[in-house]
């Protein structure tokens, strides 16, 4: 049993969430690494909020170069990797409930996400709602990677 | 770039997402705003054509490789000895024999000279070597002797620098691959007659090695190179503790050639044995071409490999040398066998493996010495273009980084004169030192003024060492000059200054076109505000033709078609249906008795011209052509004959703009929404 929980876990599909945060690449190295052995299937996903007040399918992420370059920049850095990431760019009124449902329609057994720590009002983890709600509908496993905190980093 | 979208149903009602094409991803990649870099299927062919072409270069020199991926092909210090020094190298293989080639005129007792005259050009080749060691830190961007003598003499010792390279390296690969046929051939006299063309054969070989890059050339050819090198150590080794054990005994030269009688050695013929074994020297400069080929530290590399390339260099030189005189080994008649198989025989054994696999490792360095120019030639030519010396295109690099242009040439080059000596090239070898001699004198003398520039620490010295080498080395080119000018080294005389005046010339209109071409930096320009108007030849109505006026119609409000025609029933008809179909734009149709198309297209320009108001700006004249895009080879001999006429003659047409519009049957496009409202097919548009 030790040995089993110190083994990595062995995935074949898995979802990642990218934001656009620095530390989305480290999050991506992390994944490919752990992918790369297995031949796993990563599929790197950027969600555009769409506010209430304005059409879902409004022409606003196709057009925008910084968008596309967050997808650009995660698969770049998986090639560097030595791993294929495919980009997926979604528009919704959820961040939360488009990853769950491009994991649910994917197939995916893992669905990463990266915690940012925020370095103001003395720093913490904002948790906010996006994770809490993959948690609670994720049908799969869900990987939280944090942000190292700036003293762990020094 | 506008992507498509797609929405998508999630699990819950409210859940509705939309998934975003992203058209530019399989091509290209953002790497900031309004900043993207090409992937490799942006390069793909697509024609039919295209594709298959680059499937037999894939196959030929490998899979295309992208800039990033330079660093890996720089090359180890290992891989680079290996490739910079198997020209300098394989000249321990036959400068002994060069040198007592020469004594022996006057008689066997001048042969005990050999061993002073080779450490005399060791110690010429030790200042050589220390003094590139310098040029290599002093500028690791390459270009040696071109580089030294451009910055410090000027720019015209430069480009002689330069051209004496230039040829040095196309003689190298035309004389070492004709001379290591020539071993082949006096062990199977049957292939001299196929001379030729196993020749362009190995040049063809070495192109595609070269071609693949310089990671893989450096795999291929590491392994000879280091073969030949261990086991011409060992034969030194084994000669020299015989020579200490006294078990050193002369040998009787087979088929040596008789002493003549009566000549003295004199100082002269001392002299002459110097230049002669100075052909060890060449190539000696290579590494100091090629410094950004290098892994990190460049500089330091380079020189340490200069360093270990000068030390065996001169081991086996020397080494070679002593154990010749050990054995009083004397020139053969027409080199057969040569000193080197001979010295080889005192120590492996005439026939032994090692012995055989010795004079393969040798025969196969001499095939590689022709490398070495394969790596520097190149190079030089990528400096030369940069600096506007030579055609662009030779600082491209090809698919596999490696420039291509240069490999090319110099094979091409290198072929054509071993085809136009029929393989036999002893007549250039004259040329062959000359150049080499030119350079170490022109990168010395530079390098004694750099020091005197730069006066960095211990620049004294440098300083004195570099004058010293200058001094050796111009001595060594007078000498080699006069001894070899009747041979063929006035030919270098010609070539140097005719490369130089080549030169020169592609530079002035390099110069000439950039200064034609430049643009103030403080200038700002706005949008012109000049009018417009197109004109459109027009043989007849029909698809592309239409196409052409739309286009027309979409860059310039005065848009009129012209009709030349010899038949003016033609011109009536074609009036007729113009007016009806194309209602908006005029036509004018101008009758041509002598059934001429370009003449009178460019007079009724001119007319048009002449008309413009003088107050005004001339406009901007659009000609606009209609071309069918020929789908099949043999297509375009049949169609777009007269469209190539016009537009050769309208290029250089001031105020002028050619505009061809292609038709393409499989893609209505411009065209398209005319026919529809013609048909019926589109609905009128609303009130």
């Amino acid at each position: 049993m030790p040995s089993e929980l110190s083994a990595p876990p062995v995935f074949r599909r898995a979802v990642v969430a990218l934001s656009g945060h620095p530390n989305g690449q480290r999050l991506i190295r992390l994944v490919a690494e752990l992918a790369k052995p297995y031949k796993a299937e990563l599929i790197g996903v950027h969600v555009v909020e769409i506010d209430w007040s304005m059409p879902l399918d409004m022409d606003l992420a196709g057009r925008s170069d910084e968008i596309q370059q967050v997808l650009d920049v995660a698969e770049g850095t998986a090639e560097a990797a030595g791993v294929q990431l495919e980009s997926v760019l979604l528009q919704a009124r959820d961040v939360g409930a488009a990853l769950v449902d491009e994991a649910v329609e994917r197939e995916a057994d893992l669905l990463v996400v990266g915690l940012a720590y925020r370095t103001k009002f003395g720093g913490d983890f904002a948790i906010g709602k996006t994770i809490p709600y993959i948690l609670k509908n994720a049908p799969c496993a869900v990987w939280v990677v944090r942000e190292p905190i700036p003293e762990e980093t020094s | 770039m506008i992507g498509g979208r797609r929405p998508l149903q999630g699990r819950k009602p409210a859940d509705r997402r939309v998934r975003v094409e992203r058209p530019h991803a399989p091509y290209f990649r953002y790497v900031g705003p309004g900043q993207m870099v090409a992937k490799a299927a942006a390069h793909e062919p697509k024609t039919t054509v295209g594709r298959s072409w680059a499937r037999i270069r894939k196959a030929a020199i490998g899979r295309p490789l992208a800039s990033e991926e330079e660093a890996g092909e720089r090359l180890t210090k290992k891989k680079a000895l290996a490739i910079f020094s198997s020209d300098a190298i394989s000249s321990s293989a036959y400068a002994t024999q060069e040198i007592i080639r020469v004594l022996a005129v006057a008689g066997a007792t001048a042969l005990a000279f050999s061993v002073g005259v080779s450490v005399a050009i060791a110690v010429l080749l030790a200042v050589v070597a220390v003094s590139y060691r310098q040029v290599c830190r002093a500028y690791p961007g390459g270009g040696g002797a071109y580089a030294v003598a451009r910055e410090n003499l000027n720019p015209l010792l430069g480009l002689v620098a330069a051209a004496a390279l230039l040829i040095d390296y196309v003689m190298t690969v035309a004389v070492s691959t004709a001379s290591a046929i020539a071993q082949i051939v006096s062990v199977e006299p049957d292939v001299e007659k196929w001379t030729v063309e196993v020749a362009v054969v190995v040049i063809t070989l070495m192109t595609i090695a070269n071609l693949r890059g310089l990671r893989e050339s450096g795999n291929i050819f590491a392994i000879p190179t280091y073969l030949f090198v261990g086991l011409a150590l060992l034969m030194v080794g084994i000669g020299l503790s015989s020579i200490l054990t006294g078990h050193a005994q002369p040998l009787a030269t087979p088929n040596a050639e008789a002493f003549p009688p009566g000549t003295g050695l004199s100082i002269f013929l001392l002299l002459k044995a110097f230049a002669g074994g100075s052909v060890a020297l060449t190539g000696v400069e290579a590494i100091a071409n090629g410094v950004p080929a290098f892994k990190p530290p460049e500089a330091k590399n380079a020189a340490n490999t200069m360093g270990a390339m000068a030390i065996l260099l001169g081991v086996l030189f020397i080494g070679v040398t002593i154990v010749a005189h050990a054995y009083q080994i004397q020139p053969t008649v027409n080199d057969v066998p040569t000193t080197v198989s001979l010295v080889a025989g005192t120590a492996f054994g005439s026939g032994s493996v090692l012995f055989v696999l010795f004079q393969a490792s040798t025969a196969l360095i001499l095939f590689l010495a022709a490398n070495t120019s394969y790596n520097a030639f190149p190079r030089l030519g990528a400096i030369l273009a940069q600096d506007g010396y030579m055609p662009r295109q030779f600082s491209y690099r090809g698919d596999r980084l490696a420039y291509s242009w240069g490999i090319v040439l110099l094979s091409a080059v290198a072929a054509f004169l071993i085809w136009l000596f029929g393989g036999k090239v002893t007549a250039l070898i004259p040329l062959y030192s000359v150049g080499v001699f030119v350079c170490f004198t022109l990168s010395q003398i530079g390098m004694v003024i750099h020091w005197r520039k730069v006066r960095d620490s211990g620049w004294q010295w440098r300083l004195g060492l570099n004058a010293f080498g200058a001094v050796l080395t111009a001595v060594v080119l007078v000498v080699v000059v006069s001894v070899k000018f009747v041979d063929g080294a006035y030919l270098v005389v010609i070539l140097i200054p005719t490369l130089v005046g080549i030169m020169l010339f592609i530079h002035r209109q390099y110069d000439a076109s950039r200064r034609e071409l430049s643009v103030r930096h403080d200038l700002v320009f706005e949008t012109p505000h000049r009018e417009e108007r197109a004109v459109v030849p027009i043989p007849g109505v029909n698809r592309a033709v239409i196409q052409a006026v739309n286009v027309a119609r979409s860059v310039a409000d005065d848009v009129r078609a012209v009709f030349i025609t010899e038949n003016p029933a033609d011109g009536v008809e074609i009036r007729e249906r113009w007016e009806r179909q194309v209602p908006g734009v005029p036509l004018v149709v101008v009758e041509s008795p002598y059934r001429a198309l370009t003449g009178p297209l460019t007079a009724y320009l001119d007319v048009l011209d002449a008309a413009w108001p003088p107050d005004k700006d001339a406009p901007i004249t659009f000609v606009v052509l209609p071309e069918y895009v020929a789908r099949r080879w043999w297509e375009r001999i049949l169609y777009n004959q007269s469209v190539k006429r016009l537009r050769s003659a309208l290029l250089g047409r001031p105020h002028t703009v050619v505009v061809n519009v292609p038709y393409r049957r499989d893609d209505p496009g411009l065209f398209e929404q005319g026919d529809r409202r013609a048909s019926g097919q589109e609905p009128p548009p609303n009130p």
